[in-house]
């Protein structure tokens, strides 16, 4: 995925990011006691990253310029490609927000089910496989975790109203 | 002292329940290790949640197996498939794949089980032996010593992670930058919580590592969609008898480069960052150039399997004597183990041997039980790595993800880690995506707060910066750091260059110098070795610099 296009786009960000941290950097509060302040060493840490992003940036333009056309222009994003990783992300965050509502064990079956389905496929027999996994796997951990470690897993709107 | 070991020994071996997690543990490191795709790290990360309704001697023995077997799983899939289970075992795929083909998979399996026991053991040894007196040094160390020592363990990370330096520099300081977010540890100041109260807490350290090292792996082993439907493996494979005698008297026969192999294990484990996937390979090449029979390597010889395993169990000692000593993670799972020790409220450091000596040795303990687990598990791990090879990835990817999601709940019971860990995860994915090594960034997010606590100390004590470089042994640290740094440019530069040349003599003649300001006898004799090495060989190569 990496070419010099990308790698121009990430130091641009990186530097943008550095900016937006050290300008928050200046709302650290100052308790004006004696030392080094609260807000030195992060300071620091940005000011070295907008150094070495600016490297990177340099690196990558002079690297952009030297090569050909051709090989700049290969560059592109394709989101096919990132497909299942892209219905990961969605999958977890819809189990994230849901969390409160459904909690960790309806949630955790259904994320399962949900994942399982959409990245493996959608035959009856399949489905079938996918919720005896999904009920199977979350059950014996919702089980192993609330019994067996004492672990009081998100309990949910639904079941509590059970 | 010796009661200490016995008692330590005992709340290890006499307790049963010990025992029984450490067999799990083993048990789980060994498939762990073999299944491609997963790595050692992976595995002691997804035991990790398990470990924190136990008491610290049982949740490290636990981590202890899951690491020891992990290195030997790995031995499972590259000989019986010619896939490397893990990147510790890829020179044993050299070798023992072929050995295997040849007609000889009992041998083979036997061969890399017992050099791995045998590597294990040595490190073992020299673990014992070497990490208390490494924090008896580390007790001389200073705030400024300390902070140097943290550049020196972060500049080597990113010289020895990958091609582009600059990227692992970047990796590192955003690592450092995690570690900066929230609370700061001297002033209870927040900082970048931007009105956050979860923010201003600070991210809690693992699950910013389980996302970055976990959930970005899970995402990138389905992305592609025909691999990830497919069963694990698709070379077939059939459990085998391991001729244990045979191999046995084969591996104790080449003794010497068990031992040297051995070495190089525990020297690159002692080099933060520079785990089992650097030492495989280093003793593989060390072995080859050793051998009277070149020819043999590549065709199923018996040293080109011996080497790389022993090595690779050998590093996880050296890694662990850093982290005992010091509390500088020799890798990345040790890294990990820091963490499960600061969930009990131990921090590992110098005093930490001192401090806590039933645990310390308990782990030492540990280390050593959990590799005679490993070879009785061996055969029954290999039976269980059979069938999880027909399970396709989509689907172990899928359940982990959730396991992962219910460990970190479990870490502190609030929903926020869970949030923290996901987006850790995506950042973690697109950065491995974008070239970026996640070891420099793992290790900021580890020694972050670390590094900011003893310079704050080092300013605090005293606003004279020059201790920085005229302390001994900040002095050594900054030069090895610097050093590492020049490493990768030595690597890539021509041989025939002024650089090359003079890289090492003059790195050596540096590294002298901070001896010598130590004063102790030892330290001033081992200087001038240093000096005088250095020396001759910038005189021997004096040819060349008289030609340019």
């Amino acid at each position: 995925m990496t070419n010099n296009k990308s790698d121009i786009i990430i130091a641009i960000f990186l530097l943008c990011f550095s900016g937006v941290m050290i300008n928050d950097a200046s709302n650290i509060r100052d308790l004006g006691f004696e030392g080094m302040k609260a807000d030195a060493w992060p300071r620091v840490v940005l000011w070295l990253l907008v150094v070495m992003s600016s490297v990177m940036l340099g690196k990558s333009y002079l690297k952009f310029k030297t090569v050909s056309d051709e090989d700049n222009e290969n560059f592109s994003i394709n989101l096919a490609k990132f497909k299942n990783a892209l219905i990961c992300f969605g999958m977890f965050m819809l189990f994230l927000s849901t969390l409160d509502y459904l909690g960790m064990l309806i949630g955790g079956i259904l994320f399962v089910f949900g994942l399982l389905t959409l990245l493996g496929g959608f035959s009856h027999k399949l489905i079938v496989k996918h919720l005896l996994v999904s009920v199977l796997s979350i059950g014996f951990m919702w089980m192993v975790f609330t019994f067996g470690l004492r672990v009081i897993l998100p309990e949910g709107e639904i079941l509590r109203v059970w | 002292m010796f009661d200490v070991i016995l008692q330590a020994g005992a709340s290890v071996l006499l307790d049963p329940v010990t025992l029984g997690l450490m067999g799990i543990g083993t048990l789980a490191g060994l498939l762990a290790g073999a299944i491609p795709g997963f790595t050692i790290a992976m595995g002691v990360i997804l035991t990790l949640p398990f470990t924190f309704g136990m008491s610290p001697i049982q949740g490290l023995a636990t981590m202890m197996g899951v690491f020891v077997g992990g290195f030997s799983g790995g031995l499972m899939s590259c000989m019986l498939t010619g896939i490397p289970g893990t990147p510790s075992s890829v020179a044993t795929t050299f070798d023992g794949f072929p050995m295997v083909r040849s007609g000889k998979p009992g041998l083979a399996l036997g061969l890399g089980l017992w050099s791995s026991f045998f590597g294990g053991m040595i490190s073992a040894v020299i673990l014992v032996a070497l990490a208390p007196q490494l924090a008896f040094l580390g007790l001389e160390f200073g705030p400024w010593d300390y902070f140097s020592l943290i550049v020196f363990a972060l500049t080597i990370t990113v010289s020895l992670s990958g091609d582009n330096m600059i990227k692992g520099l970047i990796a590192g300081l955003l690592g450092l930058f995690a570690a900066c977010v929230g609370e700061d540890e001297i002033n209870g100041v927040a900082r970048f919580a931007f009105g956050s109260d979860h923010i201003r807490q600070g991210f809690a350290f693992l699950p910013v590592l389980i996302g970055l090292f976990a959930f970005s792996q899970l995402l990138s082993d389905v992305e592609d969609s025909a691999k990830a439907k497919a069963p694990l493996m698709k070379n077939s494979a059939e459990a085998i008898r391991v001729e244990h005698r045979k191999a046995i008297a084969t591996v104790l026969m080449n003794w010497i480069n068990l031992i040297r192999s051995s070495f190089i294990g525990i020297f690159t484990g002692i080099l933060p960052a520079a785990g089992g996937s650097i030492s495989n390979i280093l003793a593989y090449d060390q072995a080859k150039k050793a051998s009277n029979n070149r020819n043999e390597f590549g065709k199923g010889a018996v040293n080109g399997i011996i080497a790389p395993e022993a090595a690779n169990n050998a590093t996880a000692g050296g890694a662990l004597i850093m982290m005992m000593a010091l509390g500088i993670p020799g890798d990345i799972v040790t890294a990990i183990m820091i963490g499960a020790l600061m969930i009990h409220n131990i921090i590992p450091g110098p005093s930490f041997i001192q401090d806590e000596p039933l645990l310390a040795y308990g782990v030492f303990i540990a280390f050593f039980a959990a590799h005679f687990f490993m070879v009785g598990l061996q055969a029954f791990a290999l039976r269980l790595f059979l069938l999880v090879t027909r399970i396709p990835m989509y689907i172990l990817a899928s359940v982990i993800l959730a396991y992962c999601a219910i460990g970190v709940f479990a870490l502190h019971n609030i929903t926020f880690d869970i949030w923290v860990m996901f987006g850790f995860g995506v950042i973690g994915y697109f950065m491995r995506k974008l070239g970026f090594p996640l070891a420099p960034m793992i290790l900021g997010v580890v020694l972050g707060k670390l590094a900011e606590l003893n310079i704050a100390r080092a300013i605090g004590i005293s606003d004279d910066y020059s201790l920085f470089v005229t302390r001994p042994w900040s002095l050594f640290f900054l030069i090895m750091a610097i050093v590492s740094v020049l490493f990768p440019f030595y690597q890539n530069a021509k041989k025939d260059t002024l650089f090359t040349k003079m890289y090492v003599p003059i790195s050596m003649i540096l590294l002298a110098l901070p001896l010598f300001l130590m004063g102790s006898p030892v330290r001033m004799v081992v200087g001038g070795i240093l000096l005088s090495a250095g020396c001759y060989f910038i005189y021997k190569r004096s040819s060349i610099l008289k030609t340019i």
